[in-house]
């Protein structure tokens, strides 16, 4: 089978203010080459969407390993997956501190122990026997998630609340499918500002924030959690698929469902096994990038679709 | 519209020996979630209450009784579902509590989120005024005379286990719990399919609700609960899409387990790839009950109460 490799990432669904409209822009489109170098050198979509993502955590913009928001004690407890549509082999983390690149782990998970999921405690344990690099917890906080938690704990307002007005930071996630017709997902987080200490999101969790299966497609999502697991989001979009849905509907679908059930908004960015993609959002906004036949597509704002042609 | 509650108390290979208090405990617990459902409670506290029978049973893998980890500690996982409204709580790697899934419907109600893990969770648990218990009171000379063999021979024995239950009240609501020790010998932190939704359970008014055992990660691979509802979803009977989530986890993971599920309209099932599965399930008045393979004893339950 010959496919034309693609990568779609995303970084958050929410109402992203001005003053990050470029740099969230920037951040993706750079994420979303990195993940097209390796399909074009002949990687698997597996070490695609690793790349990608590992790089949105690096970015001081999104939440999400370096960036990542601050929980109701002011901590960092990061959730992360990834999954490989192959064998439907998965790894995931949940909870973590002190660790740059959560996405990076969650790997380690999957290939490195006969577990699906690690938390707390125990995974950081088993990242300290992989060697995996731990940070200070200043390293991964940024001046504007000081601030943001600053002031909901001044305001003690609900996360649900929060949520609703959109003014959340949130996830970041890569889909992909390789030359080879494997299709693989990641999603990683920091979850949302004065979460509880020990609140685990849908990004771990397989079948919300992510899924992957090469008899149908890839989906990564973000937005509202808890609404995002009432559905099981990802898993609900290629339900859709495999009931004869175009991704854009199957994605379009599950997003309205989602709405409509649990009044929770969110995005999503999808592939399928033929290679067609889609990136879809009821927020406000959501930073989006793809590139397929070394042509970059990007978005912000709904409805948009940017072209831009790469170097290669 | 006539209540019904099913409840499973595992997977996975049942030692003769042990046979007649794995029976006789999926019927303590059937009753129990029954007795609620016909004085008019609803199935969200009959699923909690049935699942409470079992965690307190050292016979079962969940609460007291739960298997241990690779350190000798119990870390447990339970989940609950509301299928009026999709509302669900989730615990994931708690200790020293007697009933996780008491937790995790304090999680459901008393929180903005869904899913507490580790630290975390026993935090919430005090904040609630559920009592801490030394983690040695979970432990029976079962579950150690298991751990000590495990390390012994360094086997990869799964050690199944989970207790669940699904029920419909008079209203047509549907509901779903499931709580576990896990897998013998696990890492630390091992979070398996039980705390996650869509795997371990799933409840939702429009379809029906689901609870799974088996070996974890295998149904996490292929979000069985959800799969099941799907398949039901697309117009199969509850008999049906069990056989078909059970087969799918077969062929495409070469894993098995076991499911107990409930629709709307009350009708239910319990289905096995295992060698051996108990459970029960109460409807019209007459429980039924199995462990092995095309077992269904049938009882008046006027002889059992």
């Amino acid at each position: 089978m010959d496919i034309t490799p693609v990568i779609v990432v995303h970084g958050g669904a929410w109402a992203i203010p001005d003053d990050l409209a470029e740099s969230s822009k920037s951040g993706v489109k750079s994420a979303a080459k990195c993940g097209f170098s390796v399909l074009a050198n002949g990687g698997s979509a597996v070490n695609a969407v690793e790349c990608a993502v590992q790089m949105l955590e690096d970015n001081n913009v999104f939440d999400a390993g370096h960036g990542a928001v601050l929980n109701a004690e002011g901590d960092v407890e990061l959730d992360a997956i990834i999954m490989d549509g192959r064998n439907l082999a998965v790894g995931a983390v949940s909870c973590i501190k002190n660790i740059a690149n959560p996405v990076k782990f969650a790997r380690t998970v999957m290939e490195k122990t006969p577990h699906v999921m690690l938390t707390g405690a125990g995974a950081n344990k088993f990242a300290e026997t992989m060697n995996i690099k731990q940070v200070p917890r200043e390293e991964l906080v940024t001046e504007l998630a000081l601030k943001e938690w600053e002031q909901y704990q001044k305001y003690q307002q609900s996360v649900t609340s929060l949520f609703n007005s959109e003014q959340m930071h949130d996830t970041v996630g890569a889909v992909a499918i390789d030359s080879e017709g494997n299709v693989a997902c990641a999603t990683s987080t920091g979850g949302i500002t004065n979460k509880m200490v020990g609140r685990v999101g849908d990004s771990p969790i397989i079948g919300s924030g992510a899924y992957a299966d090469n008899f149908t497609g890839a989906v990564s999502t973000t937005g509202h959690g808890e609404s995002i697991m009432k559905v099981t989001l990802a898993r609900l979009v290629l339900f859709n698929m495999e009931k004869g849905e175009t991704r854009q509907d199957a994605a379009d679908h599950a997003l309205d469902y989602m709405k409509n059930k649990v009044h929770g908004r969110g995005g999503l960015i999808t592939v399928c096994k033929t290679g067609e993609w889609a990136a879809s959002f009821t927020t406000k906004r959501m930073a989006w990038a793809s590139v397929k036949n070394n042509i970059l597509t990007f978005g912000l704002n709904p409805g948009e679709n940017f072209h831009e042609a790469i170097d290669t | 519209m006539k209540p019904v509650i099913v409840v499973h108390g595992g997977a996975g290979a049942i030692l003769q020996k042990y046979a007649e208090g794995y029976r006789s405990g999926v019927k303590r617990a059937a009753l129990r979630g029954y007795d609620i459902l016909r004085q008019g409670g609803d199935a969200i506290t009959a699923v909690e209450e049935a699942v409470v029978v079992l965690e307190d049973d050292p016979h079962f893998n969940a609460g007291h009784g739960s298997v241990l980890n690779e350190e000798g500690e119990v870390e447990m996982d339970a989940i609950i579902m509301d299928g009026k409204d999709l509302s669900s709580g989730a615990v994931s790697a708690v200790r020293c509590i007697a009933n996780p899934i008491k937790l995790a419907r304090l999680v459901m109600e008393k929180t903005d989120h869904m899913l507490l893990t580790g630290n975390g969770a026993a935090l919430f648990a005090k904040s609630q005024g559920i009592p801490e218990i030394p983690g040695e009171k979970l432990i029976s000379e079962r579950s150690r005379e298991r751990w000590k063999k495990n390390l012994l021979s360094s086997s990869t024995q799964k050690g199944f286990g989970t207790v669940g239950a699904v029920a419909v009240d008079s209203q047509g609501n549907v509901a779903s719990a499931t709580s576990t020790g896990g897998i013998t010998n696990k890492m630390v932190g091992r979070v398996g399919d039980t705390a996650c939704i869509g795997s371990g359970g799933y409840a939702d008014n429009n379809s029906g609700a689901v609870s799974t055992t088996g070996h974890g990660e295998s149904i996490m691979k292929v979000t069985l609960a959800r799969l099941i509802l799907h398949y039901m979803e697309q117009g199969m009977s509850v008999e049906e899409a069990a056989d078909a989530g059970l087969n799918y986890m077969k062929t495409r993971v070469d894993d098995s387990g076991g499911v107990i599920v409930v629709n709307s309209a009350g009708e239910w099932t319990a289905k096995f790839s295992t060698n051996q599965m108990s459970w029960a399930a109460i409807k019209d008045d007459n429980l039924n009950c199995g462990i092995y393979l095309g077992e269904n004893e049938i009882i008046p339950i006027s002889e059992n109460l």
